[in-house]
This record gives structure tokens, sequence and C-alpha cells, in this order.
């Protein structure tokens, strides 16, 4: 069982996602295809079906097939079980795994003792096509030394149990009732992030296939990720690769490292960061091209990418990719047509006029002040 | 009853030639867009008339009336104006004695409509197309006003020093609110699109204010903030100087406990951060918290009085959970352009968000902006009273600020010697009228079968259904000569308005009328009420559900109400005349009725 329990990302292919959930199978995956991802290695969603108790698992069962109404109630239920499953000391043979496995990770980067770390919960149901999980389950950022992760290991299996990833699965389902092994854990080098954000692969908006779109913000990418500053804008020409348009978001806030805390806090953004770009166009030119061979590696289906700038590394050496997956927006309706069988084709001409864009302004002059002839 | 015939709740009793006694307004002293504030003449039974008891429930002292006419009528008058908005030119008040009644002055004119909405695109546009950077320098104009006056020491000022300050804050308070109609303008403009949008594609409008629910506000940081300094009292041992005695010697009580000193520091620093607010808006005659922090001690107090906290993140937590899923739901039941159009009408909506900033801008405009003025108007009392023109300093809260400035102008039609004599009638007038407040009629004039001014539905409740409970209660008054309501509700049990929030819960009623009361309220009750303020908010921390007679989708009941996970009935009309304080009652917060159980 123990040599189960860990495996490093080198090991780890998409084939593995039943057993180190989707997120972390397509990082192995896209590590093996040549693309530059953190280093790292993931405890299994195996390893917790080895290390609950039987009666904790009786309680976890009961607890969450308990009839609540409203979050009180569900909140209430989850906190039990977070604190159940947080209390519950690891076996020493994870322990021990753990522990090689991370003495092997700090001998591969060459930090040593120094080495920090993500430590990300990789549910096995994350991806369903229809409900998008993002960010629904824990990220500790800037982790280090064995104990601490193993802490915080325990804190991400637990954190599957939130009341908000409940809301979310009982609406959705997901495991039902809830079973207390989908959820894996990855540990990650923490890509000391210059700037950090995410890539579509498509318009995530207007559903439009002919761009690729990019946000970012400076330092870690959590600002953007948990959607807390407007970060800066890019549409990039899929085609041609011409950057369409450019804006630069009011960035208050940023991700950064807190040596006081040791961990990742939203802080204000330093003065001469503000209104600046977070990336040259070189950047974001190649974060979309490299977007373009994410998706093509995925079977063509529209991705959701996320990237970092390391700080000291020369670009392109310097661009990270942290994770993808599909892009649930669009993927989960009808993805919009860029031709009519049997008419003729639109590509990437002027959108048709019956088919409007949203602008709020006519539209409230017309149906909400139902100005005439407007 | 007819149908026929118009709803009329006669305005006849309120008619006044004069705002207050002796006090005759001077002709075209302000440059009004549309009209100041008025009492009632006998032309006003032509239109409808809201009683504001949302954001002014307990009657305007004279100086208050100055800052009335800056915020709901110039401010909104001027924002409507500039902004150019189609079929209103804002809003106007009229009092009835000293309360303050709403209503709207519509866009008669065909030509004009079209005029208006020509530049109303050019306005808004480009302010919705980066609508952060725009709040951005908004509240940053705000903020650095409130730096300057938040600094002055005005104890060691001169009297003219003073009064040239007392003259500042007053332009600034002006000025504050015309930011405050312009943003509103805009925002509505934006959040009805997608309100309408909604409906057209077949969803429910009402939805999309849980669509944008789950911002943290001010407002929710010192509900935070209040929430940790119970839970402070209580390991400090000093919770029961909270909940027991008068809120006069609180302080000292608490001071006299061992580690009473160290919660006390706790909570002056609150106050240095959070106290910069006064319970109603415009009210210059209220302390902000920082003067009198009595209403957060009872909110410490009221908090301590439950069992356990409250956990704000869960609660946020499960808010945006439940917001998320309610998304996703749409995005499911939508494809192709309408799909399209409505992710852009939510990204739109997500970075112009009406729904947050309606609670929000309070801090900065509604609770604030007449804070300097107070100050400065306490302090230029204090001046006069040693110099023996009026008896005390509050004394000045019953001159009109147009009284006030020809005196202190030395232009000299009138003199202290008259001004000073008015005085105590004045103060019996408001006395009165205190009193009579929460027996007035909800609506005054003429009840419309629908009012076409989106703001009026949406953040006021003048709902079809409002309205058509209004028109059934003044049929039934129309005999009596009492209060409208009175005969109306006789007999009622089930009550019916917009659903808000939610859930269903029994439970048993309290019924406060005014901010004021609202220690009255004990942990597990359903609040009853005219509707809620962001002073309010503490409340939901310990209430099981809550119900209003004003408010639609945006107001701040509903809002709060989804946020704190609880259910919530609005737009009722006449709850507070209906439910009785300890009736146990059941409310449903998805079919948006109420009944009466025993």
């Amino acid at each position: 069982m123990s040599q189960d329990a860990v495996v490093d990302l080198s090991a780890i292919r998409a084939s593995d996602a039943g057993r180190v959930g989707p997120k972390m199978a397509r990082l192995g995956q896209l590590a093996a295809d040549g693309w530059q991802v953190p280093d790292g290695y993931a405890v299994t969603a195996t390893a917790l079906d080895g290390w609950l108790p039987a009666e904790a698992r009786g309680e976890l069962a009961r607890l969450f097939t308990a009839p609540a109404q409203g979050h009180g109630e569900l909140t209430r239920l989850a906190e039990q079980a977070r604190a159940l499953v947080e209390s519950q000391p690891l076996p020493s043979w994870l322990r021990d795994a753990v522990a090689a496995a991370h003495a092997r990770l700090e001998s591969r980067t060459g930090r040593g003792a120094g080495l920090r770390v993500a430590v990300r919960s990789s549910a096995l149901s994350e991806d369903g096509q229809a409900a998008s999980f993002a960010g629904q389950y824990e990220t500790y950022l800037g982790v280090s030394g064995v104990a601490d992760i193993l802490l915080h290991v325990r804190k991400c299996w637990a954190s599957g149990f939130s009341a908000h990833a409940l809301a979310y699965r009982r609406r959705f389902g997901g495991a039902s009732p809830v079973r207390v092994h989908d959820l894996a854990v990855g540990v990650l080098e923490l890509v000391d992030a210059r700037s950090a954000g995410v890539a579509f692969t498509l318009d995530p908006v207007t559903g439009d296939r002919g761009v690729c779109v990019v946000e970012g913000n400076w330092g870690f990418g959590e600002s953007v990720v948990s959607g807390q500053v407007s970060p800066d804008h890019w549409t990039v020409d899929r085609s041609s690769g011409r950057v369409l348009t450019a804006r630069t978001g009011a960035k208050l806030t940023w991700a950064a490292f807190s040596p006081d805390s040791g961990r990742v806090v939203l802080s204000p953004l330093p003065g001469d960061l503000t209104g600046q770009p977070c990336l040259s166009e070189d950047e974001v030119r190649y974060i979309c091209a490299q977007a373009a061979r994410i998706e093509e590696a995925a079977a063509g289906v529209p991705q959701d990418i996320e990237w970092a700038i390391a700080r000291d590394l020369p670009f392109p050496d310097s661009v990270f990719f942290l994770q993808h997956r599909p892009e649930t927006t669009w993927t989960a309706g009808e993805v919009p047509r860029t031709e009519t069988p049997g008419t003729e084709a639109h590509g990437t001409e002027p959108p048709d006029p019956e088919e409007p864009a949203f602008d709020p302004v006519k539209y409230a002059l017309r149906h909400v002040f139902k100005v005439p002839g407007s | 009853m007819s149908g026929d015939s118009p709803r009329v709740f006669p305005v006849d009793e309120f008619v006044r030639e004069e705002l207050y006694p002796g006090y005759k307004q001077p002709f075209g002293s302000q440059p009004f867009v549309a009209g100041p504030v008025r009492p009632f003449s006998l032309a006003d039974n032509e239109r409808y008339w809201l009683r504001d008891s949302l954001h002014f429930s307990e009657g305007m002292v004279p100086a208050s009336i100055a800052t009335l006419d800056d915020a709901q009528t110039w401010g909104a008058q001027l924002g409507a104006e500039i902004v150019g908005v189609p079929p209103t030119r804002g809003s106007v008040n009229r009092l009835a004695g000293t309360h303050v009644y709403i209503g709207t002055i519509d866009v008669d004119t065909q030509w004009q409509v079209q005029a208006r909405a020509a530049r109303f695109g050019q306005y808004v546009s480009p302010i919705l197309a980066d609508f952060g950077s725009y709040w951005a320098m908004r509240a940053g104009e705000l903020q650095s006003a409130y730096d300057h006056f938040d600094n002055l020491d005005l104890h060691v000022m001169s009297m003219p020093e003073i009064w040239t300050v007392l003259k500042d804050a007053y332009a600034f308070h002006r000025r504050a609110w015309f930011i405050h109609f312009e943003v509103m303008y805009v925002l509505t403009a934006n959040y009805l699109a997608f309100y309408e949008l909604a409906e057209e594609i077949g969803l429910s409008g009402s939805q999309v204010s849980s669509f944008l629910s789950g911002q943290q506000t001010f407002y929710s940081r010192t509900d935070e903030e209040l929430w940790r300094l119970a839970e402070l009292a209580r390991t400090l041992d000093v919770s029961s100087a909270l909940m027991t005695g008068s809120p006069a010697d609180m302080r000292s009580r608490i001071a006299a406990l061992p580690h009473g000193t160290t919660w006390l520091g706790s909570f002056d620093k609150f106050l240095s951060e959070f106290g910069q607010r006064v319970e109603e808006t415009c009210r210059i005659d209220t302390p902000s918290w920082a003067e009198d922090p009595t209403p957060a001690l009872y909110s410490v107090g009221a908090f301590l009085s439950k069992p356990t906290g409250f956990d704000f993140h869960a609660a946020r937590a499960a808010a945006i959970a439940e917001r998320d899923a309610q998304i996703d739901a749409a995005r499911r039941a939508l494809n192709g352009a309408n799909l399209s159009r409505f992710n852009q009408a939510l990204a739109s909506n997500q970075t112009a968000n009406f729904a947050w900033w309606n609670e929000e801008h309070n801090y900065l405009i509604d609770r604030r902006a007449a804070i300097p003025v107070r100050r400065a108007t306490l302090e230029l009392g204090t001046w006069l009273a040693s110099d023996g023109e009026i008896s005390d300093p509050t004394d000045l809260f019953f001159l009109f600020k147009a009284e006030l400035f020809d005196v202190m102008s030395g232009a000299g039609t009138t003199s202290w010697a008259e001004l000073r004599a008015m005085i105590p009638d004045r103060r019996a007038y408001f006395e009165h009228w205190r009193e009579r407040g929460p027996s007035l009629p909800p609506m005054l004039g003429t009840i419309p079968e629908v009012v076409p001014d989106p703001i009026m539905i949406e953040v006021f409740g003048l709902s079809g259904q409002f309205l058509e409970t209004m028109r059934g209660e003044a049929g039934a008054g129309a005999g009596s000569s009492g209060a409208p309501g009175a005969a109306g509700t006789a007999g009622v049990t089930e009550i019916r308005g917009f659903p808000a929030a939610k859930g269903v819960v029994e439970g048993v009623a309290r019924v406060i009328t005014t901010v004021g009361d609202l220690h009255l309220v004990e942990p597990g009750e359903i609040l009853v009420c005219g509707g809620t303020t962001t002073e309010w908010t503490p409340a939901f921390g310990i209430i099981t559900a809550c119900v209003c007679d004003t408010g639609g989708s945006l107001t701040h009941a509903a809002i709060v109400s989804r946020e704190y996970g609880i259910p919530c009935v609005v737009g009722t009309a006449i709850a507070t005349q209906v439910v009785k304080t300890g009736d146990r009652i059941r409310v449903d917060g998805q079919a948006g009725t109420v009944r009466v159980l025993a």
C-alpha cells in the first residue's frame, strides 16, 4: 500500500486520474509531453482509504446523509466532518512515504530544506462537465518542511468537507452518499511568480473560438483565480498571433509571499506596479501559442489554463504551466457555430447582426426605459 | 370596491404653508432642477407619495432639511438630469409634519425622452466600460474630503474659521450627493438591463440580485468586527457589563472589570476605523458611533446573548456557493445567443455591481456625508451659546440653513433674538411629529396602477403587488376618517410580498418601527419592520427571518438576508400593521407569504 500512497509527478500520466485526480493527472501528462511545469508529487486518494479508521468513516457517512435544512445546518455538519478528518493522525507508513517523496523533490529542485511548495487539493470528481468546481477545494501556498506539509495534506483532505464543497455536491451530485476517498493532494514546487494568471483558448464571455484570452496580475495567481482583482486582459487572434485588445486592469491588490506568516497572502499592490501591465506582449503571445498547443493535445477541447512567470529565469524558460482543465462555461452548453451547414460560412466575419452582442445601455433604453425607437 | 375610481389617501390634514412654525421658504433661493423639499399642498393629492421610512424613520429637524434638500431632492434631480435618465427627472420630497415622503417626476414629452436617451448612452457607456477605475476615482474624491474634515481640530479654531468650515462642509455634502445619484443611475441601468434580459430569456428577473451577491462590503466587515468584539468580551470576561444596565455608564462599568480596559482598547480601535457613521441619512441631530458608541455596544450585547458566534467565513462561502450554483443552473438552461447575452450581462454586472454598491456606498455617502456639517454646526453652536445668542449648541439644529446663513452673514434681515424665540416651539413641533411617526400612512395622494420609475420598484418596492395592497386598503378604509391602515387590515391573517430570500421559518414576531428600538430584538425572533438599512444589519445575526413593509429585490433586507441565509419577504405594504409583537408567524421566503398563526 505504501508504495501506492505517494507518486512522483514524473510517473503520473493522464490515465492516473482515478487515483491522483484529473488536475494532477493532466499536470503529469503535461510534464511528460514536454511543457514546463513545477515538479512535485501526489498523495493518492487511495491513501485516504487506508488512512481513516472504520469508525471515522462511519461517522462521516452519518454526517453527510443527515438531513440538513439551510446552510447553517450544512455548515455545522461540514465543520464536524472537517474537524473529524483533520484530527485523525496520519499512519506512519504514509508519513514516511511523504517524507521520502519530499526528500527526493528537495534534491531534484536543488533547493534543499529551503524549498517552498504549494499543497493543492485534487478532487477525483472535480471536472464534471456540467459543474465547474473551480476553487471549491483548498490550496495552501508557501508551505515548507515535512511536518507542515503533512498538516496541510490533512487540511486539504478535510477541505473536501466544507459547507461550500458540500452545497455544491448536494446540488450537482458527485459521490453520494459522500464517500471519503475521492480527494487526492498534490505537492508542487512553488514557482516564485513575478506575474501569474489564466489563459482561455476561447473568449469565455462570447465563446469565440478564434481568439485566446489572457488575464493576469503581478505576483501569484490566486488574486486572479479568486476573482479579487480586475486583472490585466488581453485578447489574441489565434490564427495570426496578433494582440487584438490589451486592457490594463485596476489592480489594487496582489498575492505575495509574506515572510512573516510564511504564506502567500493577499496584500495591497506596491504603488510602482499599479497601472503597469504584468506581461510583455511577447509573453502574452507565447502563453497563447502554448495554450493553443495544450488545447490540441487535449483533443481540441477548449481549455482554461493557469500560468506563472518565474521571477528569476530568462524568457521563455520563465513561463510555467500550473494546471489546465476543460473550459466549462462553453463546453457545457452549445459551442457557438462558426458556420451553418448548407449556408454561407461566417468564419471570422463580423458577428451576424441577428445575434447581437449584449449592450447594457442599448438594452436598458429599449427594455427598461422603453424609449420609443431605441 | 370599485375598480374605476382612483384610490386617494388625502394629504389635506398635512397641508401647510410653512415647513416649521415661523419658516417660509425664500423663493428661488436654491437652483433646483425640479423643486425643493416642501410641505404638502392640496395639488399633491393628484400624485402618489411614498413614506420613506427606509431612509428617514424619525423625522427631520430644520437643519436636516437642508441636507435632505441636498440629498434625495437636489442630488437626485441633478443626477437624473446629468446622466440623462429618460423617463424620470429624479425624486422630489414632501414633508408630513417632519416626516419625509418621496415622489417622482416623470419626463412627459416625447422630445425630452428622446433627447435624454441620446445623451444617456453617451454618458453611461464609458463609465460601464471601466467602472472599477471610475468608482475608484469618485471614492478617492470622497475619501480625501473626509481626510480633510476629520483632521481639522475645530476646538482650537476661531468662530470665523469654524463658519468657513461649515460652509465647506455644506458644499462637500451637496457634491457627495451628486456623486451618489450619478453612480446610482448608471448602475441601476446596468442592473435593470440584466433584469429585463433575464425575463426575456426565460429566467426570473428576481434571481438577478442573487447572481450578484456574495461581495464583501464595508458593512459586512463591520459586523464581522462586532462579532469578534463579542468573542473577545467572552474571553476577557466583560460580557455581563455589555448585556445589562444602561448604556450611559456601560463604559465605566466595563473599565472597572479586571480586563475591561483591554477590551475597551480593542473597541476604541474598532471605532477609529468603523465609527464615522450615523444611524440615519441626512440627520444632523444624530451622533456618529465615534461620538456615541451606544448602537455598537448594543450590537455586541445582542451578539453575546446568542450562545454561539456567527461564522462569517462559512456563511459567505455558502452564499457564494449558492450564487455560483444558481449561475451554473441558469447557464445550463441557456444556449447559443441567449447564453452569450447572459454571460455578457453577468460580466458587466459583476464589474459594475449595483447589488454590492447599494450597500457599500452608504459608508462613503449616506451615513457619513453630513458628519462634517454636524461637527461644525455643534462647534459653532458652542461659540454662539457662550456669546448668549442661543441657550444650547443643539439649538442650531432647529434653525434652517437659510436662517443661519442669513444671520451669520450679517445681511441682517433676521436677528438672533427673533430666531431664538422660535426654537422652543420648533422643538415641541419635532417631538409632536416624532410620536406620530409610526402611525403615518405608508402612502399619500393618488395610488397609481403602475409606477414607471424602475428605481421606485426595485429599491423602494412599489411593485404591482404593493400598489394593489395599497389600493385595497384605501378602498376598505375610505369610509373611516382614521389612519387608512387600521380599518383595512382587521382580520387579515395572510399577507403577500416580494420573495426576497428563500426558506420557510415559523417563530415569534418582533415588530420594530425605528432603529432606536433594535435592541429589543431577542435571538431567534422574526423581525417585522418598515424597512431596514445598514444600521439594522447586526440584527440579522440573531433573527431567524425578516419581513418588511417596503422593498424590492435590491433593498438592504433582501441582500443581507441572502448573505445570512435566512428567509425574507419584503414589499408587503402592511406587515407592521397586521402583525403584532408576540404573534407566532410563518414566513415563506420562496412564495413571498407571511401567515399569522396565533
